[in-house]
């Protein structure tokens, strides 16, 4: 046997064991109750593709080619009716409190029947994560119960998360690139609170959020120095709908233009700015990209299971496709060729949900939820009467001193190695499975010939969804050079990333 | 692809990028919204006065009697702008080339001089699908006066927008399937609504549900799949042509618009990351131009191997434009997946130009099968 100081020296050259194997550590360390988590939440999510994704996936997407500008409320009002939009929602703010490891299972469900359907879901928590990312305690617990009421009154309030500018979309998500972007979005202090003025677009379900989480800049000429972060309802002066875009899939979610015409946006709205992070030990850029990359080693992740959704539903049709068909003379699924092709795409979709789950343990490990997955703290939410916490979390919540010892928590204890990690596996799964989900749509529509490029066969549906997510939450591009400057550039320390 | 072209198809490439230029650039957006808004039968009826549905066809029969060459030169211009017509110029011809195969030279005489309109001039029919392979034919009933169609055939393309359609049927007699001329104004012809599909909207297909139909036999009963193999030998470089030509124009969108957008302080043409996207899509689309000229001028001349020349062309080529218009999309990033910008279109226009002519597999399957039967491999 290698000593143990040996050994330690040995695995921590690079790759180090635990960049490479991260669910070695998880497997110990997370509750099991996870497990069963995840089980009941792809059961219903299994449930719900049965007995409302499927049968309306195509009509929806109909819909949307005919009438670019149709709203889609009818299926949003159906997934907040089944408790989509709170089942991740901390049970101190209100929610159900289901542990975040299973919410990405969830949504490589929804996506392998409708992506469209998956990201009307998903994205939710895309906003979510921008509002939670600033561990504004205050302003979390009170947009947080207004999506709880959404669901019980039946009129659904969601959440969009706005970062993207017309002129700074890769920008946007990367402090490195920020600092020389043309990003438009000011935010001018005045008494009292901020005047917001620019325009954010691609916003994943702009037109049915009723909160908007938007990131803007203090001085536009030094934005990754003065990014600050505000929450804002539709209704408010100065919001400003303009239009959905016309996309080639996903037609189901929106994708909104918004813009902030002279928006006051008063300071109690404001989730995160230079003024809160003073007391905090990283500098405003340092703490913005910390906030980036809290929300994108959450999201990013999700993206990837949306792949792996893509891939699966790719390979269902192209095998039901397979099993019906006869080929000269002969059922498809009993040519050799095609049993090799349908073996490749199911590795695909294997290989894309490896990713995305390698991150969920690594999220779950060291993300900014970490501390709801320590053993004592997991069963002891869990066990915690949420009619208890209603009655004190409002009040805690809104506590200078609460937020504050979040923040000391976790903004400032995250290790610098620990951060590296998560956002580079993030951008990992982001990459990976998002090209392995286009490729099995791709070879889906192939195998299928004259039936693969019919709207009403599904498969060229699926082509047209998963485009769309090698390009959101940072270009694939983007996130190749975010997992060298990770998990690359720590064992090249000549490298320069992002200064070519 | 225009290295050595005669003077006549210099005039012919020009008049194709002209009209290109001056018919579908503009509208593009707009056409490209069929079913849900009307055809550009106008722009059908000028193609038609241009000859674009006539290049190949004999003098005998109305046409321009070129070869393969030109009408891959014609279909390279129009589908960089918008493939859609490419598919109409190309369903067509391969229904012209089937009856010429099967001799049926007269029929197309006869249908030359009918009324001009492009209802009566052009063919309807079922391009993405081989008959021998995915088994869509209708059955075919013989007596007395001829023979009678009962059955469905799906997606048979410019179905609901012409009066004839070739169609594949099995007869009682032979194994192997015919083709026939069916009037799709005639009783028995069930014409479904437009078939909504991944590209290629303003070509599109319906699926036919025949009861009795009335149909010409064209050439001899049972050698259909004689004459579509035949058919398909000549003009499988015709759809590596457009594949050739949707990604020109998917790498002339991504390159103009890399020269504008800035990202990280710079413009973007500028990240050598990206440059090696188009460094990608300009190799492809130069290989695929000396592909298809290469075949083209192989099938022209009957060189030894012409016909596996121009199926490698299009298997290739077909899946070059995959990539590459994938990569013009992304190149454009969020833009790019919008349809204020032409690049999601082509993206699918060429997904869909690989899936003419049947399945790639069985055509590679195909192609492997004649080098087994002793043609030379190249």
């Amino acid at each position: 046997m290698i000593e143990g100081l040996t050994s330690s020296t040995l695995l921590e050259k690079h790759p180090r064991l635990e960049d490479i194997m991260c669910s070695l550590d998880t497997v110990g360390k997370m509750p099991s109750g996870v497990s069963g988590e995840i089980r009941q939440a792809v059961a219903l999510a299994r449930r719900f593709n049965e007995s409302v994704a499927r049968p309306y996936a195509l009509e929806l997407d109909r819909k949307m080619h005919e009438d670019p500008t149709y709203v889609p409320w009818d299926i949003v009002k159906e997934i907040n009716r089944w408790g989509f939009y709170t089942n991740w929602i901390p049970k101190i703010y209100g929610g159900r409190g289901w542990n975040l490891g299973s919410l990405i299972p969830v949504v490589e469900e929804l996506c392998s029947e409708c992506a469209g359907i998956g990201n009307l879901m998903g994205v939710e928590y895309f906003g979510m994560s921008v509002l939670f990312a600033g561990w504004n305690t205050r302003i979390t617990d009170k947009v947080c119960r207004d999506v709880v009421a959404g669901e019980k009154s039946g009129e659904p309030c969601l959440i969009a998360g706005l970062v993207t500018e017309p002129g700074a979309g890769t920008d946007a998500e990367e402090t490195e690139l920020l600092h020389k972007a043309r990003v438009r979005c000011l935010a001018r202090k005045v008494d009292g609170g901020y005047v917001v003025n620019g325009t954010k677009v691609f916003i994943s379900n702009g037109h049915v959020s009723t909160w908007h989480i938007s990131t803007a800049f203090e001085d536009t000429s030094r934005p990754a120095d003065t990014m600050m972060c505000f929450a804002v309802r539709n209704d408010a002066k100065g919001f400003v709908y303009g239009r959905m875009e016309k996309k080639m899939g996903q037609k189901g979610c929106p994708a909104s233009e918004i813009i902030f015409e002279d928006c006051f946006i008063p300071d109690e709205d404001v989730i995160i700015n230079a003024e809160q992070i003073k007391k905090l030990k990283h500098s405003p850029r340092e703490t913005a990209q910390q906030v980036i990359d809290f929300v994108v080693t959450l999201t990013r992740p999700g993206v990837g299971a949306m792949g792996a959704g893509v891939a699966r539903g790719a390979f269902q049709e192209a095998l039901a496709f397979a099993r019906e068909t006869e080929v000269r003379g002969k059922l498809l699924v009993n040519h050799e060729w095609a049993q090799c092709l349908l073996a490749e795409m199911y590795a695909n979709a294997a290989l894309a949900r490896l990713t995305y789950m390698e991150c969920n343990h690594i999220t779950g490990l060291y993300g900014m939820a970490a501390l709801l997955n320590l053993k004592p703290m997991y069963y002891y939410m869990k066990m915690m009467p949420t009619a208890l916490l209603d009655r004190v979390m409002p009040f805690a919540n809104r506590l200078a001193a609460v937020q504050q010892a979040f923040r000391k928590i976790i903004m400032d204890r995250q290790k610098e190695e620990d951060a590296l990690r998560a956002s580079g596996w993030a951008s990992l799964s982001k990459f990976a499975a998002t090209d392995l989900g286009i490729k099995n749509c791709h070879l889906a529509v192939e195998l299928m010939g004259e039936a693969g490029i019919r709207h009403d066969m599904r498969a060229e549906k699926f082509l047209r969804d998963s485009k769309l997510l090698q390009i959101y939450e940072g270009t694939n591009q983007l996130n190749r050079l975010n997992l060298f400057k990770c998990l690359v550039a720590p064992a090249a320390p000549e490298a320069l990333v992002f200064e070519e | 692809m225009k290295a050595d072209v005669s003077e006549e198809l210099k005039l012919l490439d020009e008049m194709a990028r002209d009209f290109a230029a001056k018919e579908l650039v503009d509208e593009r957006e707009e056409h490209d919204r069929f079913p849900f808004a009307p055809l550009y039968d106008s722009v059908l009826s000028k193609a038609l006065e241009v000859g674009f549905f006539a290049v190949m066809l004999p003098e005998e029969a109305g046409g321009s009697a070129e070869p393969v060459s030109a009408l891959c030169l014609v279909l390279d211009e129009i589908c960089q702008a918008d493939a859609s017509l490419g598919a109409t110029i190309f369903t067509n011809a391969l229904a012209q080339e089937i009856i010429r195969q099967a001799g049926g030279a007269s029929l197309l005489a006869e249908m030359a001089s009918e009324d001009g309109s492009f209802q009566q001039s052009l063919i309807a029919f079922p391009s993405y699908n081989n008959p021998g392979e995915v088994d869509h034919c209708a059955r075919a009933a013989r007596d007395a006066g001829g023979y009678e169609l009962s059955g469905d055939v799906p997606y048979v393309v410019l179905g609901g927008v012409v009066n004839r359609a070739l169609l594949p049927a099995k007869t009682e007699g032979p194994d192997g399937y015919s083709f026939f001329l069916v009037d799709l104004k005639s009783q028995g012809v069930e014409v479904s609504e437009p078939v909504l599909s991944l590209g290629m909207h303003s070509c599109p297909a319906v699926d036919l549900a025949l009861g009795g139909v009335i149909g010409t036999l064209v050439g001899t009963e049972g050698e259909g799949s004689a004459y579509y193999e035949a058919a398909v030998d000549r003009l499988s470089v015709a759809a590596a042509a457009m594949a050739a030509g949707t990604m020109k124009g998917s790498f002339t969108g991504a390159f103009e618009y890399s020269k504008e957008r800035e990202q990280g302080g710079r413009h973007i043409v500028d990240w050598s990351g990206l440059r090696i996207i188009l460094a990608d899509m300009a190799v492809k689309a130069r290989a695929a131009d000396m592909l298809v000229e290469k075949a083209a001028g192989a099938v022209d001349r009957e060189e030894p191997g012409w016909q596996q020349q121009s199926r490698a062309a299009a298997l290739v080529v077909g899946g070059m434009a995959t990539d590459a218009t994938t990569d013009g999309i992304q190149a454009l990033g969020g833009y790019g997946y919008m349809k204020d910008y032409p690049q999601e279109k082509r993206f699918r226009d060429a997904k869909q130009i690989q899936s003419l002519l049947g399945i790639t597999h069985m055509r590679r399957l195909e192609f492997i099968q004649r080098v087994v039967d002793g043609e030379a491999a190249w």
